[in-house]
């Protein structure tokens, strides 16, 4: 026996029992537990019945052919699956996603790290600056895609305006009805848009790099891009983990955007998955199918986010 | 000191923790918080109760301004002369794709009472729409509403039922007159007026795509010379369901529309909204625009302009027929009020509603709306209307009711999928105008489509 007397339960130890003492934590516990769950409960409740229950039925709706208005419906298997995954327009759909998604992940981390870091060297007015980054996150996002829709139209729009009157007609373009830049112009608007909240946690870790670190890299004789390189760089891979993990999922499921700036088009060109399945879903009485793309959607972006996730991990233990 | 004791004992609290009891009560109350938005939602109807009138909601879709000022004016009227109900408006603005809005709506279970329909089989077929009853369509001519198959009336018209006569062509006649150019008798005209247009300089034609439904504006009149060969037959689409004709019996006027997308319309026009072409025609950045507003778009163009000197015209096909579209009155593209079954399980919004149409249909309201620029609906008492003939270019329009070319066909479809197909057809054409696939593609990918559909009815 090498288990202590005291590790073992009193019973077993053929001592006396000493309920007081070690039961009444224990109850403690389960009652501090029982008020917890009541204080879950509400948001429990309206979770499951407003996304869990729902979510779940769209995986039952997927298999049917319902219209999304008569109660009558037919079971149609995996029709809806096959229709979607040899439709030219959904891959297209899923481009535009992964395009979005991973590019605005990209591009949003790379510029808001890089904000982070010159508000971090501001000595002066960094409260005021710190909020003008943040400015653009607290316009919902169909405020600030109406107000570039009416900046980028092409008769009238401030930008072309601009570009015409200072000689650049030929730069003038039609920046949401060209199919060739429209995503491009999709991504542009939503990095703008989505930059803040990325900005601001780099800051937040940025803040909390122990400056002995720095310093010692420092007398080591460490330049600047090794102190950032070999020192920053690594405590901040929480926070890129974050801050792609919550892009990513941005940029999948990017939908305001793209309903206000170009609802789609021209023509399918600029779809988004969450805007195509909104589309078939609700615009083209189609609620069976466009259930089958938000299950499909749904895997994507739980695929795509766990291996991220996993790659990123990785390198935070490395770090 | 009874408060100081208070405030003290309650400030001694979040030293030791919050006590179980009062965890209890938070818990307990955020519980019920929790339940009263779905007691809220229970509660929820397409109207309610205002200065103890019932209140109706009245949704429909915004597009010119004639018809917004025509909707908010009869409700007033009728707001201010009810006794017993007043109506909401819910307009849904431009740039929504309606019926996208309208299933959004429907999807929330809180439909309004009366609503501006479309789609109107899928939503009939669902058991969504009520009947309209005799005292309103005793108000209207006989031809522009029908019962369906139960004997019920389900839709009656919100303007004047002058089929797709509106879907024209507003020009600027003084550019015109200044440059000796007349309104085309046949397409080959047509072509050679934008062609005459186009070495003066000018831009011959602004078209909107923007958003998808106006880009029928500049295709219906290019493909009505093809539908109207199966008007006798029951119509185009049911022709093609029916396999006795195919999407490919339009090659033509699909080339005809990228032909004149290419070389004719002004720049932009993928994302240019159908208001904003009154704006390219009044600036003069066109000399024509695509409507299917009608008068209501003269309207338009004069209340932003006065002196703008607009004209209308419907595109010639080749032997110079003008083929119009007839309205529906019954079938997926019927358009006009319904009153949801919503409306009628509660009564007295059903009740409202019907008032409110009565009120629609009337002498007094139909001068009002005369007056504010929009036709009045084809109504019995037509005779006692004042119609408005000072809108500049109005002229134009009864003169195309008149002409000896005008040949009517019809379209209808009858059966609830079209309407899917619909959208996905449009967008198919502007992907086609914009050079992102060839004719050949446009029609394959529509085809499928179509045969998809029609597979699951």
């Amino acid at each position: 026996m090498t288990a202590s007397t005291a590790e073992r339960p009193a019973a077993l130890a053929g001592g006396r029992a000493r309920p007081a003492p070690d039961r009444r934590p224990a109850r403690r516990m389960t009652r501090h537990r029982a008020v917890m769950l009541l204080f879950i409960a509400p948001a429990l409740l309206v979770y499951t019945v407003m996304v869990i229950a729902p979510s779940i039925q769209s995986i039952q709706l997927s298999l049917t052919d319902w219209d999304g208005i008569n109660p009558a419906y037919e079971y149609v298997g995996l029709a809806n699956y096959r229709d979607i995954l040899t439709s030219d327009r959904f891959w297209n759909a899923t481009r535009n996603t992964l395009v979005l998604g991973l590019g605005s992940a990209v591009i949003v981390n790379a510029v808001a790290l890089g904000v982070a870091l010159m508000l971090d060297k501001l000595h002066h007015a960094q409260g005021f600056f710190r909020t003008i980054v943040y400015l653009p996150a607290l316009v919902s996002g169909f405020i600030a895609a109406t107000i570039w829709k009416y900046m980028l139209n092409f008769n009238f729009g401030a930008v072309n305006t601009v570009l015409r009157d200072l000689g650049f007609e030929g730069a003038a373009m039609d920046w949401l009805g060209d199919n060739e830049i429209v995503v491009g112009v999709l991504l542009f608007i939503i990095c703008f848009t989505l930059g803040g909240n990325t900005t601001l946690i780099y800051l937040a870790n940025l803040q909390s790099v122990p400056q002995d670190l720095v310093e010692a890299a420092r007398i080591d004789g460490a330049s600047r891009g090794q102190v950032f390189r070999y020192v920053t760089w690594p405590m901040l891979a929480g926070a890129v983990t974050v801050n792609m993990t919550l892009m990513m999922i941005a940029g999948w499921t990017i939908f305001d955007q793209v309903m206000v700036l170009t609802a789609g088009g021209p023509g399918f060109v600029s779809e988004t998955m969450a805007f195509f399945i909104y589309k078939v879903g609700f615009g083209e009485y189609r609620a069976g199918y466009g259930s089958a793309a938000a299950i499909v959607l749904f895997i994507v972006v739980l695929a795509t986010t766990v291996l991220a996730n996993r790659y990123m991990r990785s390198r935070e233990v490395q770090a | 000191m009874r408060n100081a004791r208070a405030r003290s004992s309650a400030a001694a609290v979040p030293a030791r923790g919050l006590s179980r009891r009062s965890l209890m009560q938070s818990a307990g109350g955020l519980s019920l918080a929790a339940a009263v938005p779905f007691a809220l939602t229970a509660c929820g109807t397409s109207g309610g109760t205002t200065g103890g009138k019932t209140a109706i909601r009245f949704l429909y879709a915004t597009g010119d301004e004639t018809w917004n000022a025509v909707a908010k004016g009869v409700a007033d009227a009728f707001n201010a002369k009810s006794a017993t109900a007043t109506v909401e408006l819910e307009p849904l603005p431009a740039g929504t794709d309606y019926p996208t809005a309208m299933k959004t709506m429907d999807a929330t279970g809180n439909w309004p009472a009366l609503v501006d329909m479309r789609d109107t089989l899928t939503y009939l077929e669902a058991g969504k729409l009520a009947p309209i009853p005799e005292s309103v369509t005793s108000l209207l001519n006989d031809e522009v509403y029908a019962p369906v198959e139960d004997g019920e009336v389900y839709i009656v018209p919100t303007t004047a039922l002058n089929g797709e006569l509106g879907f024209n062509m507003v020009y600027d006649k003084d550019y015109f007159d200044e440059h000796g150019l007349a309104v085309p008798a046949t397409y080959a005209e047509f072509v050679a007026l934008l062609d005459a247009i186009k070495a003066n300089g000018d831009a011959p034609l602004a078209t909107a795509a923007g958003e998808i439904w106006p880009s029928d504006q500049l295709w219906k009149p290019l493909a009505a010379p093809v539908f109207a060969q199966y008007s006798a037959a029951g119509g185009f689409w049911n022709a093609v369901r029916a396999g006795d004709a195919s999407l490919g019996d339009l090659r033509e006027p699909l080339q005809r529309l990228k032909d004149l997308t290419d070389a004719y319309v002004l720049e932009g026009w993928q994302s240019t909204q159908d208001a904003q072409t009154t704006t390219l025609l009044v600036n003069r950045q066109a000399v024509m625009a695509t409507s299917s507003a009608g008068i209501g778009r003269l309207n338009d163009v004069n209340k932003v302009d006065p002196d703008f000197n607009a004209g209308i015209f419907y595109v010639p096909a080749d032997d110079g027929r003008l083929n119009v579209l007839k309205n529906s009155v019954n079938g997926d593209t019927a358009s006009g009020f319904a009153i949801s079954a919503q409306a009628q399980e509660d009564g007295g919004q059903y009740d409202a509603a019907v008032e409110f149409l009565e009120f629609y249909f009337s002498v007094e309201a139909c001068d009002l709306m005369e007056a504010t620029g929009m036709i009045a609906p084809n109504v019995k008492a037509a005779d006692e209307i004042e119609r408005n003939s000072s809108i500049p270019g109005a002229d134009d329009y009864f003169a195309l009711l008149a002409d000896p070319n005008l040949t009517w066909f019809a379209n209808e479809t009858t059966w609830s999928g079209f309407s899917t197909f619909h959208t996905f057809f449009r967008q198919a054409r502007i992907e086609m105008q914009d050079g992102q696939t060839t004719i050949d593609e446009c029609i394959a990918k529509s085809q499928e489509e179509f045969d998809d559909q029609a597979e699951q009815e």
